[in-house]
């Protein structure tokens, strides 16, 4: 037993709430905050790993980010992945979610099937979709060959490519999207609908304009996680496409991968990490304060 | 006897229910058959819908190429990574509940825990890469530990920061009042009572690190200390068409991930629609 009531407390006890919380404290500062720094810093020099030299350059590994064709490619493309996927998604989430607020028989135990694919991990995903997408001995163009049209190059057409990723991302992560869009829709007492039904009011009506206001707050969050979400996207385009064709798939990720990891141009992949970390935390300055509002 | 409005509408119902299982349903279906079939079934113009004669080669093929390697070295980064994320993150969670901290200390470091689950994994990875490089466990299962650390301490905290809170205050000042240290109030009382949103978070934190891709590839280079995930991409990049064996990966890989999932149903929208991302 130990005695709170001596005369003047233990250090361990004073301090008791700094000497819990400064092990987080300081794997947080190691493996986040000097990192963060550190990318920023490093974004001002010229920096080849491989021959050792670093050197102050100020602001042109900037400069020639804006003329990178690469870059700014990957730029675009990760925009683009990261409207449709999230637009695509939030769309048959709503629909799913709308489905499953309805009674029918094996609901109960269709639930849990339908979270299904985002516990599996990206790269079981990205397998089963490779097969799936395969030109030749693909499922999906076996079936399109046996109606009549002609096979699809899903992941090998410059064009198709990008649409291709999307619609993995739309398997893999519409479940998240049902999932707080449905929690939304049970929150909404039954009785408001029969005040809505006694007003008259009946199917698109009273959707547009009770439940959507109702889920509003639901919907906006599941916006923002998708946002935040797609925007990293590099695992399915390093497995499937490694960018290519050509640069049909490059994305902001892909980029920093590269100039990081493969041709060791540290100072120029810090500059785009930077560039993706502003763009963060723009994104995320909105999420923020929502979740601030909500916790405190 | 239902009007056939109603019943047109009941038929509407069950076939959209019908559709949105076969889009969910299928991809994995298509896994697990593919993974029981032989070549000649899969790697063809007119792929088999259901396996004709259902083959474990692929299976015995997994388990002589050490299939057991990569899942033991997933089992214990993912398991290292979590509890020392836990045991941080409950008592920075519990200081954080519990006490104010002068010049807002604790709301900066919230703040910055919020950010950092936001921040995409390959912006800081080149300084972590420096420093577990100069640390020379760069390559290495504890490296991987002390890199995911970034994931799921963020996780752990945040989603611990919620149970604490909903544990009723009455209880500690009882065991505060019969003399208990703060120690021992935090360990006997707290604790037991954190207790199943502890669990639920481990879990969630495992299945986090289990399915974790970039910083697996980025710090691991040795086949010798490969992850499931990164087992599996190279698989995908390397050879076109072995998907009996990459499928029958792919589902030994998701196996223990649904087998845990199943435990914390209940906690599924708290702990990845707020916690996760």
């Amino acid at each position: 037993m130990t005695r709170s009531s001596a005369r003047r407390a233990p250090f361990h006890e004073r301090y008791f709430h700094y000497l819990i919380l400064i092990p987080a404290l300081l794997i947080m500062i190691a493996l986040t905050v000097y990192p963060v720094i550190n990318v920023v810093q490093l974004s001002f020099y010229r920096y080849s790993y491989a021959r050792g030299e670093k050197a102050f350059i100020g602001l042109e590994n900037y400069y020639r980010l804006a003329s990178d064709r690469f870059f700014l490619k990957g730029l675009s493309n990760t925009f683009q992945f990261t409207a449709l996927a999230t637009v695509a998604e939030l769309a048959l989430g709503l629909g799913l979610a709308l489905l499953f607020n309805t009674k029918f028989r094996g609901r109960r135990w269709l639930l849990p099937l339908v979270i299904f694919p985002m516990m599996l991990s990206t790269m079981v995903v990205c397998a089963v979709w490779g097969a799936m997408y395969h030109y030749d001995y693909g499922i999906i163009n076996h079936v399109l060959r046996a109606v009549g049209l002609s096979p699809v190059r899903w992941l090998f057409d410059p064009n198709l490519a990008l649409q291709s990723l999307v619609l993995i991302d739309l398997w893999q992560w519409t479940p998240m999207v049902f999932l707080i869009l449905l929690a939304g829709l049970q929150s909404i007492p039954a009785e408001i609908y029969e005040a809505g039904r006694v007003d008259g009011a009946s199917g698109f009506r009273l959707f547009r304009h009770m439940t959507l206001p109702l889920i509003k707050r639901h919907f906006l969050l599941a916006v923002l996680l998708r946002i935040i979400d797609t925007f990293k996207i590099f695992d399915k385009v390093y497995a499937l496409t490694g960018g290519g064709p050509g640069d049909a798939t490059e994305t902001i990720s892909l980029y920093i991968y590269r100039e990081g990891f493969r041709y060791f141009n540290l100072g120029r992949a810090a500059a785009a990490a930077v560039v993706m970390l502003i763009a963060v935390i723009l994104i995320s300055a909105v999420y923020v304060r929502q979740v601030i509002r909500g916790h405190a | 006897m239902p009007s056939p409005r109603r019943l047109g509408r009941r038929a509407v119902l069950y076939l959209l229910v019908a559709l949105a299982m076969v889009w969910t349903l299928f991809p994995i279906y298509w896994m697990v058959t593919t993974s029981l079939k032989l070549p000649i079934e899969y790697a063809s113009p007119e792929p088999s819908w259901a396996p004709t004669r259902i083959t474990f080669e692929h299976y015995r093929s997994l388990w002589e190429h050490r299939f057991l390697r990569y899942f033991l070295n997933t089992v214990i980064t993912a398991a290292a990574a979590t509890v020392v994320s836990l045991l941080c993150g409950f008592l920075a969670a519990y200081a954080l509940a519990r006490f104010r901290f002068p010049a807002k200390l604790d709301n900066l470091f919230l703040l910055w825990v919020l950010l950092v689950k936001m921040i995409p994994p390959i912006v800081i990875a080149i300084p972590l890469y420096v420093t577990l490089r100069q640390l020379g466990i760069i390559n290495s299962l504890l490296g991987l530990v002390v890199g995911y650390q970034v994931y799921t301490l963020p996780y752990c905290v945040w989603m611990l920061l919620g149970f604490v809170r909903d544990v009723p205050l009455e209880m500690e000042e009882a065991a505060a009042i019969d003399g208990a240290s703060r120690w021992r109030t935090l360990w006997s009382i707290v604790l037991p009572l954190v207790g199943p949103g502890l669990a639920a978070t481990a879990i969630f934190s495992v299945i986090m690190c289990w399915n974790e891709f970039t910083y697996a590839l980025l710090f691991l280079r040795s086949p010798a200390v490969f992850t499931l995930p990164i087992h599996i991409a190279s698989y995908i990049t390397e050879y076109e068409v072995l998907w009996g064996e990459l499928m029958g990966i792919g589902l030994l890989a998701s196996l223990p991930i649904l087998f845990l999932s199943g435990y914390v149903q209940k906690y599924l929208l708290r702990g990845f629609a707020m916690g996760f991302k």
